[in-house]
Formats: structure tokens, C-alpha cells, sequence
């Protein structure tokens, strides 16, 4: 086995690469989070907390914070939940499966922006295919303005990440599936376990690496949500929808480089808060066989 | 040992070249600078082509009607073999992404900024910008006062284009002519009008509250007819050093009341918060709507969607009347061209730039986009819209618009008016215009806002 080991240093270009790209503009990231880097300012110098100081007070940051947090709570939970269950139909043996696992994951594929316009179309209060469709049906009561109404606006856009990224989650799920030794089940079956008992005990405990994947990936991937907000609703009405990185956006393009950097470096913190005890936790529960 | 060092060699000798490839993306950028920098007033419109002809990158806001320019450009590129490419940003964000494009060193061959002077602090002119001042070719027919109101301590870094602009109300005549109703006299007058225009089915006036910015527009137009009586020139020179409060003018609170008096009397469209510019035009063109807060940008726009017939007849314009009388109307000047030093093609742009001046090509300019010109001999047909302000301003009873004569900007407004179409709270959104006022003040280190 020795033998087959490779020197260590066969991965210092890359190490080299991503120190460079990587890791310095990060730390300089971090260094600038404490100046007034300003484009309108001809000098940049060291305010110290100021940065700090100054988002804890911004109402409309705390406004981002929590869009965030219950944008990922229901996009990660719900990716999850409707990624397995497809997963779960489409391992079965159906005539079109193959047909449909590609209907699913390809909106996983398209740009989010392009998704974003189409959305923007069948979300139209008047002229958009939901309330259209509603109304032919006799429905017409629970038409909404979608996007612009604060009580539904975020819920829209969940709704349509949720479309784009449930086929990817399907996708890790099914090849965890694939994993699991159709033995296992047969023999679990011929002890008498029915469908529900086989699910509870044999196979989502081992789908637990899957789990773990897609529960962070979805995790930190809605945390980081922008293009589909930009482009659905620009964080409004108001500021209703606004999310970290449109509020970061806007402060970027007024020229508030050193703030922005300090609210960009929090998003991390906050990542990283939420996102290592979940990992902790989910490799926990992961199991082999 | 042997092993270490050899590691480290391939640490090192890998960074050196990643530095030096770094390092000479920078020095050619730097060449390109002082190239940049070389460019003066001797290029001048050349009817012979380049020998190595150039793709010239213009940068305009969404906003504004590129077809004219287009035309320009197209005459340019036969004249020169230079072609240009035209980059529409979005209207609302344009200055931030410019700002942005400068402070990234993505700089465009040329640009179109709103007017005035405040653009020079916000792009750090001098340093940033080609400039105009001593080339008396540029601006031998340009009008004086567009020549004074882009001079700032004897430096002019942007050339005016195109037509004095102007904002107001525009309206659908033949809705007018069937609820039997005539331009308002007054504010008050404007409400009964609207009430009537709503009693024949019409709806009275369409907002574009989802896109933002169109829903300023009552602000800005409302100003001149009503808080400038009130503040003077000395309030505005006080707001622009901070010495006067924006929630300190009771004109302007009014504003926001009368506002919500539209919104409350129900005299906007159904679905008010996802209303567009683009079906502002529709409404207004189609007779559905019969009034609209807006710029002489909607004009062109309606043209395309509704012939020049329809420009011609059937569009209509008064200025937002004040409480005694019918008010005055909000011009601006005109667009401003500027070439950043550091563009990849100054030179060439400064070529563009001449050759758009030329006669034949503003006779051009305004066959396919009349307005109210700002160069002498300039042969133009105006539209009725366009003459009603012409006479407006001829009579007296014109302003520039307050934003064109303030350096801070009314930061995050269509943000805001979103959420006081929600919420309908006047102190609020009174309270935090002025808040964001200072803010923006604050951010672009003014005087007064430190």
C-alpha cells in the first residue's frame, strides 16, 4: 500500500493556487473589514470597529438577516424533503423514470436569472399563468400579487428555488440509493417488514451520507441566495425580501467597499456558525454497513 | 532535507510566476492608462478610415432612446471603419454601476451621465475624466447657460447631448376629451379632474411602483411647483451643506400627504405595486390610463409602441400644479458625454465625440429624437409636448429639476416609496427620505455631512 502514495508536494502548485486566489484576497478581505474604504474617501485608513459598529445598527441589515435565515430553514428542509420522496418514487421500477429524473433535475441547469424572468411572467398579477389559472378553475379568490405583496413575496421565491434545486438533491439521493444492497431489502421484506418499516430503519439511516451532502450543500448554497431575489423582486417591495447579498450588492455599488466587506464577512461568520455544527452532527448519525 | 527544499523551490518559483503573471497584467493596464492619458484636443473628426479600426464600447442608461444614437453610430462607423457598441445599464442603478465599473477599472470608451456638475465629484473628475474646457470646437454651438451649468471651477468634464428634458405629467387627450375635462388649473383642480376621469371607467393615473424609480417622479416634479416657492435658492444652497433638514420643510411633507391622497382616493391602477414603465406606456397609450408622473424618456417609447401620430395628437403635458395655480415645469439639461482618461479608445472617443457635434449630425440627432435643442442653428421639429415646456420656459415658468442641483441624492427613494405604497405611513417615509438624504451625504463625505 506504501507504494502507492504520492509525494505531498505533488499538491503545492495547487496549494500555491489557492493560496494566492483564495486565501489572500480573503485575509485582505478581512483587513479591509476594518477600514473606511470608501470610493468617494482618497485615503484608505483603519477605522477599527466602526464597520462593526454600524451594521448592528442597521434595521434594514436585520431585516436581510432573518429573509435569510427562513429562506434557508425552508429551502433546505423542503429540498430535502421533496428531493427524497422524488428520489424515492423514481427508484422504483417505472416505465419513464429515466424520462422524468431528467424533467426534474433539468431546472437545476438552467441560470437562475432565466428562471427568475419566467417566474417574474407566470407570478404577474393579471397577465401571469397562476392567477390565471386560478380564475378559470372558479378560484379566482386566491389570486395574489405574488411578488409584490410583502405577505407573499418571499414565499414566491422560495417556491421557485425550490423548483430549480429539489432535481439536484432528487439526483445525490437516488445515487445514494443505489448504494444501499437490494439483499438487505429482500431480506428485510421476507422477515415481513412492509414498505414504511423498510424506509424508517434500513434505508434513510443509510442515506445518511446523502444527507449530509445535501442537507449543507442546500444549507450554505440558500444562504448565499441572490440572483433569483435580484431578479424576482430586488429585495422588495420596500426592503421586504431583501437578503444579505442584495443588501451587500447595494452597498458595494454605492462605493461602501469597507462596509460592505464587514456585512459580506458576518454572512461568513454566520455560515460558519450554522454550517459546522450541522456537519458535526449529521456525520454523526452516518453509518456503513 | 533535500526533499523540503525542493518543496520549497516549487512553492517559490510557482509564486514568483503567478506574481510576475499578476504584475504584468498590471503594467499593461498601466500602458494602457497613459495611452489613455495622451489623449488630447488635436484629434479631430476624421472622414478618412482608421487604418486599424476600433470597437468603441458606449455605455447609457436603459432609460434613454438608443435608436438616434444608434444612427449616429452607424454613420461613424461608415465615415471611420470605427464601430460602436452600445451597453444599456439599467436606469434606476446606473450611477452606482458606474461608480462601481471605475472603481473595478472597467472603464467604457464613452459614457452618457445624467447633467450637471455633482457627476464630477461623484467620478472624482479629475482624475478620472477627459476634459473639455479649453476646446473651442466642442463648444462653439453649444448654447451658453448648457456651457455655464457643466462648468465647476472653470472645468467642464462632460459635453451636453441632446434635448433639454423635461418632467411633468403627461396625459391621454382623447380620455381627457371623453370625461370632459381640461388641464388642471390647480392641485385641487388636479383631483377633481382625476375623479371624473375615474367616474367614465379610465383609470385616473398609472404608477410604475414596481420598477422604482418612476414613482419619484411625483416628488421631483411636485418640488419645483411647490417646496422651491417655499425654501428659495437659499434653501436649496442650505440642503446641499446640511444646514437645512429635509423633515424641517412642511412643502415637502405635503408631498408625501398628497401622494397618499392618490393612493387613498383609489386613483392609481389596481395591482399598483407591480406597475412597470413599460405598462405604464401601454396603459397610457391604449387609453386605459389617463395621466402619468413621468419624463420626456416616456415620449420616444410611445412612439415606437403607438406611431407619431399618436405623439403628435393624442399626448398631452402640464406641469405638477401647486395649491395656487397651475405650477411649473421641470427641465433638465440635457445628458452629458464623458470619456474616462484610462479608456482602452480615448482617443477614438474624442474623435466620436467631435463628429457627433458636427451639424449634420445633430440635425440627425434630432430628426430622430426631437426636443428641445441646445445647439445654435439646430433644425428641429418639436413635438406638442416638447412646445408646451419650450413655451413654459420662454414664458418664465420652468425650474431645473432639484436633483440636478444637489450633490447628495435622494438615496434608496423608490425603495422607499415601495414601502409607502405598503404602508401608507407619511411621517415614516417623510422622516427617512431626510434620514437617507444625509446618508447619502455622509457616504459621499460632503461637507456639512461628515
Amino acid at each position: 500500500m506504501k507504494g502507492s502514495k504520492y509525494p505531498l508536494y505533488f499538491a503545492f502548485p495547487a496549494l500555491a493556487v489557492f493560496l494566492l486566489f483564495f486565501i489572500t484576497p480573503t485575509v485582505i478581505g478581512f483587513y479591509y473589514s476594518f477600514t473606511d474604504w470608501n470610493i468617494n474617501a482618497d485615503t484608505i485608513s483603519f477605522n477599527g470597529l466602526d464597520n462593526y459598529r454600524a451594521l448592528f445598527q442597521e434595521p434594514r441589515l436585520l431585516t436581510a438577516f432573518k429573509n435569510t435565515l427562513i429562506f434557508a430553514a425552508a429551502v433546505t428542509v423542503f429540498q430535502n424533503v421533496l428531493g427524497l420522496g422524488l428520489a424515492l418514487i423514481l427508484n422504483e421500477a417505472l416505465k419513464a423514470k429515466n424520462f422524468l429524473r431528467m424533467i426534474f433535475f433539468m431546472p437545476y441547469v438552467i441560470s437562475p436569472i432565466v428562471i427568475g424572468y419566467i417566474f417574474r411572467a407566470i407570478y404577474h398579477p393579471s397577465n401571469g399563468i397562476i392567477n390565471q389559472a386560478l380564475n378559470s378553475v372558479g378560484l379566482g379568490f386566491m389570486a395574489q400579487d405574488w411578488l409584490n405583496d410583502p405577505k407573499f413575496a418571499l414565499f414566491s421565491i422560495i417556491v421557485t428555488d425550490l423548483w430549480r434545486v429539489t432535481g439536484f438533491s432528487m439526483v445525490v439521493y437516488l445515487a445514494g440509493l443505489q448504494f444501499i444492497s437490494k439483499d438487505l431489502i429482500e431480506s428485510s421484506s421476507m422477515d415481513g417488514a412492509h414498505y414504511w418499516q423498510r424506509f424508517r430503519f434500513i434505508v434513510f439511516p443509510l442515506l445518511a451520507a446523502s444527507l449530509t451532502v445535501n442537507v449543507l450543500l442546500a444549507m450554505i448554497n440558500s444562504m448565499k441566495i441572490f440572483e433569483m431575489v435580484m431578479v424576482l423582486t430586488d429585495g422588495g417591495p420596500g426592503y421586504t425580501t431583501e437578503v444579505f447579498f442584495t443588501y451587500i450588492r447595494n452597498m458595494f455599488s454605492t462605493g461602501q467597499f469597507g462596509y460592505a466587506t464587514a456585512v459580506n464577512l458576518m454572512l461568513f461568520v454566520l455560515v460558519t456558525l450554522i454550517g459546522v455544527p450541522v456537519l458535526m452532527g449529521l456525520k454523526k448519525r452516518e453509518m456503513e454497513y | 532535507m533535500k526533499k523540503i527544499k525542493m518543496v520549497s523551490m516549487l512553492l517559490a518559483v510557482s509564486l514568483a510566476l503567478l506574481g510576475l503573471a499578476g504584475c504584468g497584467g498590471n503594467n499593461s493596464q498601466n500602458s494602457k492608462a497613459a495611452s489613455g492619458n495622451t489623449a488630447n484636443s488635436d484629434t479631430s473628426a476624421t472622414e478618412t478610415k482608421a487604418k486599424d479600426p476600433v470597437t468603441l464600447s458606449f455605455v447609457i442608461p436603459n432609460t434613454v432612446d438608443t435608436a438616434p444614437f444608434a444612427q449616429l453610430f452607424g454613420e461613424f462607423e461608415q465615415q471611420t471603419g470605427n464601430t460602436v457598441e452600445l451597453q444599456a445599464l439599467p436606469g434606476g442603478e446606473f450611477d452606482n454601476m458606474m461608480k462601481t465599473r471605475f472603481s473595478t477599472g472597467d472603464f467604457p470608451d464613452l459614457f452618457l451621465m445624467q447633467p450637471g456638475t455633482k457627476q464630477y465629484v461623484k467620478l472624482r473628475a479629475d482624475e478620472m475624466l477627459y476634459e473639455w474646457s479649453g476646446d473651442a470646437d466642442v463648444w462653439s454651438r453649444i448654447i451658453p447657460s448648457m456651457k455655464e451649468a457643466q462648468t465647476l471651477d472653470g472645468k467642464i468634464y462632460g459635453v451636453p447631448y441632446g434635448a433639454t428634458g423635461m418632467y411633468g405629467v403627461f396625459y391621454n387627450k382623447d380620455v381627457f376629451a371623453k370625461a370632459g375635462v381640461e388641464p388642471p388649473k390647480n392641485y385641487a383642480d388636479l383631483i377633481t379632474i382625476a375623479k371624473k376621469i375615474k367616474a367614465t371607467g379610465v383609470t385616473p393615473f398609472y404608477e410604475g411602483v414596481k420598477d422604482g424609480w418612476p414613482a419619484q417622479i411625483f416628488y421631483l416634479t411636485g418640488w419645483v411647483s411647490n417646496v422651491d416657492p417655499a425654501i428659495g435658492d437659499e434653501g436649496v444652497a442650505k440642503l446641499q451643506t446640511n444646514e437645512l433638514k429635509m423633515n424641517a420643510i412642511p412643502e415637502l411633507k405635503n408631498l408625501f400627504v398628497k401622494h397618499k391622497e392618490l393612493i387613498d382616493l383609489g386613483l392609481y391602477q389596481d395591482n399598483v405595486l407591480a406597475g412597470t414603465f413599460d405598462e405604464m406606456q401601454t396603459m397610457l397609450g391604449e387609453g386605459k390610463a389617463a395621466m402619468v408622473f413621468n419624463l420626456d424618456g416616456i415620449v420616444p417609447q410611445l412612439e415606437k409602441k403607438f406611431g407619431k401620430a399618436f405623439v403628435n395628437d393624442k399626448l398631452g403635458f402640464f406641469p405638477f400644479p401647486s395649491d395656487a395655480d397651475q405650477g411649473v415645469a421641470v427641465v433638465t439639461p440635457p445628458n452629458q458625454l464623458m470619456i474616462p482618461t484610462q479608456a482602452k479608445h480615448a482617443d477614438a472617443a474624442v474623435e466620436l465625440v467631435k463628429f457627433m457635434l458636427t451639424q449634420e449630425m445633430t440635425d440627425l440627432y434630432y430628426a430622430a429624437a426631437p426636443g428641445i435643442p441646445i445647439f445654435e442653428k439646430a433644425k428641429v421639429e418639436l413635438v406638442p409636448v416638447q412646445q408646451t415646456v419650450k413655451d413654459l420656459m420662454e414664458a418664465g415658468k420652468s425650474q431645473i429639476n432639484i436633483q440636478n442641483r444637489l450633490t447628495p441624492v435622494f438615496a434608496d427613494f423608490q425603495k422607499l416609496l415601495q414601502i409607502f405604497f405598503i404602508d401608507g405611513d407619511v411621517d415614516k417615509a417623510y422622516n427617512d427620505f431626510a434620514a437617507n438624504y444625509e446618508k447619502d451625504g455622509k457616504s459621499k463625505l460632503l461637507e456639512g455631512f461628515k
